[in-house]
């Protein structure tokens, strides 16, 4: 699967969370100066801690990985130009956020 | 004029039917979603009404607390988002609020509770004081959090199904609280939100959903079980407020009778 289809993929996923006994849900906003903070977690309320999130840019380059934290959240500072934002939940449970979607 | 007075008796029985006891006082605390794939910024209303005839209205005095509990039990205080604004319902027009919260205060995974308030209403008629605490649950994204816990309110109702995920025709179960501790047997009150909220008009829907066969089906009435466990059907798609009458220690204000109740909002969605 190239990249885009996986985006495609996640997303669809991600547009429909609670359709999974335990899918992923994921999102994330804005903070002040050009922070963002990502909040991870599982529609069955299981701890998303420990897993890995990615900020890749248009080409797919990953330019940011780490895992969330103890209370759900992932956060860093925007990078200059389109990204995108994954959340890799394990089993196929990745969701991804472009950063068009990306607000306050 | 002989022949006109079984007319007038007729009219003035067809009032008392409509404005009797069978119809109950709820505080609505609404919003048009509760389970939400995305936050997205939240408009509501406070509106102290008869739901199921959709009015007459009771003008609301200034709320004493409106509160958002987020998903990890942080508490903010929102009585600066509150504006009063005129509702109109069928029959009249009253004082209401609305609020009109921004994305950022609901952005977050989980669950969000509202707890509304408000002051105490002078019932003229029946010489008491009626003060509903009232709770909404919203959720964001799917990822369940705190919908079950109480919020430490003289009375309150504290729900043991998800407030926010009902199929239409499923049970909704909840246990009736004062000051923390069940109260067996509480009466318990459940009014369908039989004119749809059109925020566009600050009103209700002049059309009614569904029509009662009798003045008894407006509003139901049961008791809490010897646990203080209620369990109510949900028959169909929309709003279902749950009122539990009475149950405050608190029994007295401002020299008069003060019933304290709980009311919750339960939203029903068709599996479609």
């Amino acid at each position: 699967m190239n990249t885009t289809a996986h985006l495609l993929l996640a997303a669809a996923l991600l547009s429909a969370p609670a359709a999974f006994a335990h899918g992923p849900a994921f999102d994330c906003y804005l903070e002040d100066a050009g922070g963002v903070k990502c909040e991870a977690g599982f529609t069955d309320g299981s701890s998303a801690a420990g897993r890995t999130i990615q900020v890749r840019d248009s080409r797919g380059k990953v330019l940011l990985e780490g895992p969330v934290a103890a209370d759900g959240s992932y956060r860093f500072q925007a990078p200059n130009g389109d990204y995108a934002v994954t959340f890799l939940g394990g089993d196929g449970h990745d969701a991804t956020l472009q950063s068009f979607d990306i607000t306050q | 004029m002989t022949y006109q007075r079984p007319l007038q008796a007729l009219a003035v029985a067809t009032a008392l039917s409509l404005s009797g006891a069978a119809q109950a006082h709820f505080q609505v605390l609404y919003v048009d979603d509760t389970a939400l794939p995305r936050a997205h910024p939240l408009e509501l209303a406070a509106v102290f009404t008869h739901p199921f005839s959709g009015g007459p209205t009771m003008a609301m005095g200034t709320p004493l607390a409106f509160n958002h509990i987020s998903a990890r039990g942080e508490k903010t205080d929102l009585r600066s988002y509150l504006r009063p604004v005129q509702w109109h319902s069928p029959d009249n027009a009253a004082t209401a609020y609305r609020a009109s919260l921004p994305r950022e205060l609901v952005r977050s995974l989980g669950d969000h509770t509202f707890v509304l308030e408000p002051e105490p209403y002078l019932e003229a008629e029946e010489g008491l004081y009626i003060q509903q605490f009232t709770k909404l649950v919203i959720n964001v994204g799917g990822v369940p959090g705190n919908w079950s816990e109480p919020q430490d309110l003289p009375v309150e109702i504290q729900p043991l199904s998800k407030p926010y995920a009902n199929w239409t025709g499923g049970v909704f179960r909840a246990r009736v609280l004062a000051d923390g501790k069940p109260v067996p047997f509480a009466k318990v009150e459940i009014e369908y939100l039989n004119h749809p909220v059109e925020f566009t008009a600050n009103g209700f829907a002049k059309t009614a959903q569904v029509k009662a066969p009798q003045a008894s089906f407006n509003v139901q009435s049961t008791y809490a079980d010897d646990l203080g466990i209620v369990t109510i059907g949900l028959p169909r798609a929309g709003w279902w407020g749950i009122a539990a009458l009475d149950i405050g220690t608190k029994k007295t204000y401002q020299g008069k009778t003060l019933s304290q109740d709980a009311v919750l909002w339960v939203q029903a969605t068709d599996m479609q």
